[in-house]
C-alpha cells in the first residue's frame, strides 16, 4: 500500500508544474514512472499517453491508467489516487489565484509570464516527441504512418481521436505481429 | 441549491451547483481538445452565467496557471456564479466523466491488449499519437518564429531534457526563468519607444 502515496506524490508534483496545460511535464512523468518506479513499460506508456489523446476531455488523465497498473491488487484505487494527484493541486492552485485575481487583474506580469514560460514548454513538448516515440514501433510502415498524421495535423482540421482511429485501423491491418 | 431566492446581478443568472456539475459533465464527455473551450464559452456565455469579457480573464487565468485549461476553466466558471461550491461541483462535473471513461478504456486495454488485432490497432494509435504530437510541436514553434532568442531557448530546453534529463522543476526554473526575464525586457523596450 505504500505504493497509494509514491503514486499520488509523483502526480502531485506533476500537477503542481504543469504549466501550458501539462504540455510539458510527459518526460518528467516518464523518468518517475517508467525508469524510476517501472510501473509501466516504455510501449505501455506510450499506449496510455495514446489513449489519453483519444478520449475527451484533458490528455493528461491518462495518469489515471499508469495509477491503474501501479496498483495490481486494487487497480481502480490506483487510477483514483492517480487522477486526484493529478487534478486536484493544480484545481487548488486556480481556486486560489482566482480570490487572488483581482489583486493582479492590471498587472502586466500575466501576459509576461505566460509569454515567457512558452519557449521552454515548447522545448519540452519537443522533448515528450523524443519520449513518446521510445515506445512506438518502428519501421518504414509506422514511420509513413506518423508522418501522414503530421501532414493532416498541420494541412486539415481533422480531429485528434478521427487521426489516431485512423491510424488505428491502418495498424491493425499493417502492424499485426 | 435554488438559485432563485437570490436577486440577479445585472440581469446574469446563477445556476444552481447541480447545473454546473452537469453542464460541465456535458461538455467534459463529449468535446476534444480546443473544442471544448468554444463549447464552454458558448455554454456559460449563452446560458448568462457571465458575460464574454468574464470569461476571457478566465481563459487568461486558466491558461496562465499549471493544470489542464479546460479544467481549471470549469473551476473559474463555477466560483464565479456559485463561489467554492460551485468550483467544487464544476471540478466534479469536469473530472468525473473522463475518469470513468478512461477507466473503462485501461480495463479493456488490460483484457484485450494481448490480441494481435487490438495489438496491431494500438501500435497504430500509438505512431498516430507521435504524428499528433509532432505536428503540435511544429505549431506551437512556428509561432515563437519571429524571436530568435525564444527559438534558442526551446532547442536548448529540447536538447537538456532529451539528453541530459534535466528535471522539470530546474527546467522551468532555469529556462522558463530566462524566457520571463527576456519577455520582461522586451516590454520595457516597448515602453521607452513611444
Amino acid at each position: 500500500m505504500s505504493n497509494v502515496l509514491h503514486v499520488l506524490w509523483v502526480f502531485s508534483q506533476l500537477s503542481v508544474l504543469g504549466f501550458g496545460g501539462g504540455k510539458g511535464i510527459i518526460p518528467q512523468m516518464h523518468r518517475e514512472v517508467v525508469e524510476q518506479y517501472q510501473w509501466v513499460t516504455n510501449a505501455q506508456f506510450t499506449q496510455f499517453y495514446t489513449i489519453g489523446k483519444l478520449v475527451p476531455g484533458p490528455t493528461t488523465i491518462f495518469a489515471a491508467l499508469i495509477g491503474y497498473a501501479a496498483m495490481p491488487g486494487a487497480p481502480v484505487l490506483g487510477a483514483a489516487v492517480a487522477t486526484v494527484g493529478m487534478f486536484v493541486p493544480s484545481s487548488l492552485i486556480m481556486v486560489g489565484s482566482d480570490i487572488l485575481w483581482d489583486r493582479f487583474k492590471a498587472s502586466p506580469w500575466r501576459a509576461i509570464v505566460a509569454h515567457g514560460l512558452a519557449p521552454a514548454i515548447v522545448g519540452l513538448v519537443w522533448a515528450s516527441v523524443y519520449t513518446i516515440s521510445r515506445g512506438t514501433a518502428q519501421g518504414l510502415i509506422p514511420y509513413a504512418i506518423t508522418a501522414l498524421v503530421v501532414v493532416a495535423t498541420l494541412r486539415t482540421k481533422l480531429s485528434a481521436p478521427l487521426l489516431i482511429a485512423i491510424s488505428g485501423a491502418l495498424g491493425m491491418l499493417l502492424l499485426r505481429q | 441549491m435554488s438559485a432563485d431566492a437570490t436577486i440577479p446581478e445585472q440581469e446574469l443568472k446563477k445556476p444552481s451547483l447541480l447545473e454546473i456539475a452537469l453542464t460541465f459533465a456535458s461538455i467534459s464527455s463529449t468535446a476534444f481538445g480546443g473544442g471544448q473551450k468554444a463549447s464552454i464559452r458558448h455554454q456559460v456565455t449563452n446560458k448568462g452565467w457571465m458575460d464574454s469579457d468574464e470569461f476571457m480573464e478566465g481563459l487568461e487565468l486558466a491558461q496562465v496557471l499549471p493544470g489542464p485549461n479546460i479544467l481549471n476553466l470549469a473551476i473559474y466558471c463555477g466560483q464565479r456564479t456559485r463561489q467554492l461550491p460551485g468550483a467544487f461541483a464544476a471540478f466534479l462535473g469536469a473530472g468525473i466523466p473522463p475518469f470513468l471513461i478512461v477507466l473503462i478504456a485501461g480495463a479493456l486495454y488490460f483484457k484485450y491488449a494481448s490480441n494481435p488485432y487490438v495489438h496491431g490497432a494500438l501500435r497504430g494509435c500509438a505512431v498516430g499519437a507521435l504524428g499528433l504530437t509532432i505536428g503540435n510541436a511544429l505549431e506551437l514553434t512556428w509561432d515563437e518564429r519571429d524571436d530568435w532568442i525564444k527559438i534558442v531557448l526551446l532547442v536548448l530546453t529540447a536538447a537538456v531534457v532529451g539528453w541530459l534529463k534535466m528535471p522539470l522543476l530546474l527546467v522551468l526554473v532555469i529556462f522558463g526563468g530566462v524566457g520571463i526575464v527576456h519577455e520582461f525586457i522586451k516590454s520595457q523596450k516597448k515602453k521607452s519607444v513611444p
